[in-house]
């Protein structure tokens, strides 16, 4: 049955142009799956700027040296193509740092010149049959095509179908995260933990991505996701994809292996992560734990303590399709009205979700899957919000509308602490309402605890009270 | 004969003679060479080079013509101040798609030209040529004259394919280029003075321009442009009337420099504001360039009570920084004209690189460091952490990049690129160039970083 569709547009003048965007390309997210493997060097096939540029990205939002090699594509290698310079890479990686993996993520340069990375890795094999080689798995992220969130898509399901191969049921449950903080990564493991449910991390950032002050933070990464679980991906119980834009791998499996997938939600919000214990409960056959309970037990708690100040706040938000849909429904919750959503991914998957966040919560945030900030902006001048959540590329928006900016997201370069923003889970969720909560505080109320009125409603009032008095 | 060295640190065997000593036999490294490939290298294509000479024109927008990665990687990153419009720092891509590969992208370029038009009005676009533009053949030359017709504002070409060289030196060059071609000598000023100087190479990082800027008024010259940062395009157009080029960043910029002389007859100098003697020696040679008693008698003024001013202001500062050790390793113009200026912190200097020099880089470090100090071309990012793991100077100053290589070891760091906190050019700014520096180097934290629990 159709239902009239609550989903508010936007038109405005720009066609044509993307001005401030709010998403990167596909090597980007190819990038940002590989920091999760173990022993491993991810490579880009292209120009050095995309390695660099992206390395840039990545080290000011996590503060932490990010290692991406480059085969360093120039003039000449352009026009007789990238073998050459991929076989030197692959020999180069192979001997100074002997990885376990190297993942190469192709480029639009070398997409175009049309280069057969699949075919250039096995010339490279082949042409070294005595030693001990790493397992190099290519990667095909047209920059030109969707964006990063499709990236990390292709990554994971490159390396699942790549590696993975059946043997004996091992009793696991595949977790596909998409690209999350260390501290939400750390947290799904702590919810498997909590379950006594053994799980396969596709991919496992959380002590990457967050390293002790030491100099073995320098070498290839100790932790993350080994060569051994993504064999081992084909014996699990089944595939819980976090990210519903990256479920590819688990598709491949459900269809090779006959291994359940479970597709979404991200588990932000009570419901949403109600929906997560749940699956990942019948995917196991387990009981859901007693302290489990307790956790959502209080995050409705933290919930109920913030309502009155958060209630029919306007919240504008921004960032990968998963995240922005989840946080729609998780304010919903908490009693704010999302006016503005965005997510640079043109996602028909997107948009469904916020139908749905829509009809259920009554609300009708204009929604702009494949949005620009530009757009985002010129939504929030006509709908209006008190809150804006989304990276450090909002913070221009926020001051000239004058509303905070509470950052989540990525990138953010301009406060400390992006590796450890927790928003997943009871306990992520703890976390999120509190500090949610404050940054309204902060803004909206003053010293003493009172809400902040405005100046003009001030002089109305005053000017009621005069008349009165006369 | 060439002396047998034994190599700097451990690396590939083509790489060791990018490394040397200075006064031990080979004194300028080897380099403007491609990177290995499979080494993470720092450098960056020439795109990006091209970039970070053009974006600090504020009044205009920048145009990445291809797909969305280039742009969205690189919007507003030069940390580079204005003190009028912000219209640089929109990141604006034509976001190439797949159907633009196969059919071309010129004619989304030309209708987002034309929207970016309407939409802000700036005094210029500027549209930069990426890898897979260039690969795909799009004829962004003629695209931007049909639409500087149709529109009537500037709109500039830049033909910066990221692939063509091996580092972004190049890039610099075609950044210039496009002014050279497109802007310089397209208006006339409305007045000149014999006076009339452009500041060429100045991109206004952390407010550094303003640090000399008034000085530079009060001696009585008069800036034309400032070639490029916190410049309107307008400015630019006139600036073959100056009589003089001074050029900071020499590293980017000599080229824009050499070719205004060639083109318009416009004698260049060599400055450097960073610094107390540095600041000094720069303001006397303009003064002594234009040889007006007022204005050389006006600069001495200037000096004196602009070192009179920080007397005394960095003591605190020096007493703690004597005989600490530094590490350079930048893109370039840094690797040289920041070694006085530690000097007079009573630092020492014992490593100078850059990512991308080409041999007169390398000549003017030479020319700067002291004997035994090491120079290195190119290090990337495994031969970086060996030099500071050996080394240990007491500072690092580089890029992003680098930063938390340097933190990870216990090394502390300076961002000097675009990141920097603080201005330090001119006389004040070496206040703050100090207490920055001071900031890092004295920290306590760094004494905890080789603590235990286990011991």
């Amino acid at each position: 049955m159709h239902h009239d569709k609550k989903v508010t547009e936007i038109h405005h003048d720009k066609k044509f142009s993307v001005v401030n965007p709010s998403k990167m390309c596909q090597p980007m997210g190819a990038v940002q799956a590989l920091l999760g493997l173990k022993n491993s060097m991810p490579l880009i096939h292209g120009s050095q700027g995309c390695s660099t540029y992206m390395r840039f990205q990545l080290t000011r939002h996590f503060r932490e040296p990010i290692e991406v090699a480059s085969t360093s594509m120039n003039e000449k290698t352009v026009i007789y193509g990238g073998e050459y310079n991929l076989m030197k890479a692959l020999k180069n990686i192979t001997e100074k740092q002997s990885p376990s993996i190297i993942a190469v993520a192709s480029s639009c340069l070398t997409e175009t010149i049309g280069d057969d990375m699949a075919g250039i890795i096995r010339k490279f094999e082949d042409a070294n049959p005595d030693k001990e080689l790493p397992v190099i798995v290519p990667i095909s992220t047209p920059s030109y095509t969707e964006s990063h969130v499709e990236g990390y898509n292709r990554t994971i399901k490159a390396l699942v179908e790549n590696l993975t191969t059946l043997t004996a049921p091992n009793g696991k449950v595949n977790i596909i995260t998409g690209f999350l903080s260390p501290a939400d990564v750390g947290e799904v493991k702590e919810i498997l933990n909590d379950l006594n449910l053994e799980g396969i991390i596709l991919t496992d950032t959380s002590e990457n991505l967050d390293a002790p002050l030491s100099e073995s933070a320098l070498n290839l990464y100790d932790g993350g996701t080994t060569v051994g679980q993504l064999e081992d991906t084909a014996n699990s119980l089944g595939t819980i994809a976090l990210s519903k834009h990256a479920d590819s791998a688990g598709e491949f499996l459900e269809k090779k292996f006959g291994i359940k997938l479970i597709s979404g939600p991200l588990p932000l919000g009570l419901e949403n992560t109600d929906s997560f214990i749940r699956s990942a409960c019948q995917l196991a056959d387990l009981e859901i734990p007693e302290n489990i309970e307790k956790d959502r037990g209080r995050l409705m708690d933290a919930m109920v303590d913030a309502h009155s100040y958060n209630y029919h706040r306007k919240m504008a938000i921004f960032g990968d399709p998963d995240f922005v849909s989840s946080m729609t429904r998780f304010t919903s919750e908490m009693g704010m009205i999302p006016t503005v959503v965005c997510t640079g991914a043109k996602s028909k998957r997107f948009t469904e979700d916020i139908e749905t966040i829509s009809k259920e919560k009554e609300c009708s945030p204009v929604t702009l899957a494949g949005g620009d900030l530009y757009d985002m902006h010129e939504a929030i001048k006509k709908v209006g919000a008190d809150i804006l959540i989304g990276n450090s590329y909002g913070a221009s928006i926020a001051d000239e509308e004058n509303i905070p900016l509470f950052r989540a997201g990525f990138p953010i370069f301009d406060r400390l602490g992006a590796q450890r923003i927790s928003t997943l889970g009871y306990r992520g969720g703890i976390d999120f309402v509190d500090r949610l909560t404050n940054t309204i505080l902060d803004f909206y109320y003053d010293e003493a605890g009172y809400e902040i009125v405005e100046e003009e409603d001030m002089i109305i009032e005053d000017q009621k009270f005069a008349e009165e008095e006369i | 004969m060439e002396p047998k060295l034994e190599p700097i640190v451990e690396t590939f065997k083509s790489r060791e003679k990018h490394m040397c000593v200075k006064g031990e036999g080979l004194s300028i490294p080897v380099c403007d060479k491609a990177s290995l490939p499979g080494t993470v290298t720092q450098r960056t294509c020439v795109y990006g080079g091209a970039r970070i000479v053009l974006m600090p024109i504020t009044d205009s927008i920048h145009l990445v013509h291809g797909p969305i990665g280039c742009a969205a990687c690189t919007w507003d990153i030069r940390g580079s101040k204005s003190s009028r419009e912000d219209l640089y720092k929109k990141g604006c891509s034509t976001d190439l798609g797949e159907k633009d590969i196969v059919f071309g992208g010129e004619k989304k370029l030309f209708e987002t030209v034309i929207e970016l038009h309407k939409l802000y009005n700036p005094g210029a676009i500027f549209v930069y040529a990426t890898c897979v533009a260039g690969v795909i053949g799009d004829d962004i030359k003629a695209v931007c004259k049909k639409a500087e017709e149709v529109t009537g504002c500037r709109v500039i070409p830049v033909q910066s394919e990221g692939f063509q060289d091996h580092n972004k030196t190049k890039g610099h060059w075609i950044g210039c280029d496009a002014l050279l071609d497109h802007v310089i000598g397209t208006k006339e000023p409305e007045e000149t003075t014999p006076f009339d100087i452009n500041v060429v190479g100045e991109f206004n990082v952390a407010g550094d321009f303003w640090g000399f800027k008034p000085l530079l008024e009060e001696m009585g010259v008069n800036i034309i442009s400032t070639i490029t940062g916190d410049s309107h395009v307008e400015e630019i157009a006139q600036a073959h009337r100056a009589k003089l080029n001074i050029v900071q960043c020499q590293k980017s910029s000599n080229y824009l420099a050499k070719k205004m002389e060639k083109k318009y007859g416009i004698p260049s100098i060599k400055v450097n504001f960073f610094g107390l003697e540095q600041t000094v020696n720069s303001l006397r040679e303009i003064a002594d360039f234009f040889g007006d008693p007022e204005m050389i008698e006006r600069t001495e003024k200037i000096i004196e009570s602009g070192l009179a001013e920080v007397e005394h202001k960095t003591d605190e500062y020096r007493e703690r920084l004597q005989g600490k050790t530094v590490a350079l390793y930048v893109g370039g113009n840094k690797a040289w004209s920041l070694v006085r200026a530690f000097e007079e912190l009573g630092m020492d200097v014992m490593m100078s690189g850059t990512k991308n020099g080409i041999r007169e880089d390398y000549e003017r470090i030479k020319e700067a460091v002291r004997d035994g100090t090491i120079i290195v071309d190119d290090a990337n990012s495994t031969e970086l952490a060996r030099l500071l793991k050996k080394y240990r100077p007491n500072l690092l100053i580089s890029g992003a990049k680098e930063k938390y290589i340097a933190l990870k070891l216990g090394v502390p760091f300076c961002d000097f690129n675009h990141d920097r906190i603080s201005a330090f050019a001119g006389f004040n700014g070496f206040v703050s160039f100090a207490k920055e520096v001071d900031a890092s180097v004295s920290s306590p934290v760094f004494d905890l970083t080789f603590t235990s629990l286990r011991g």
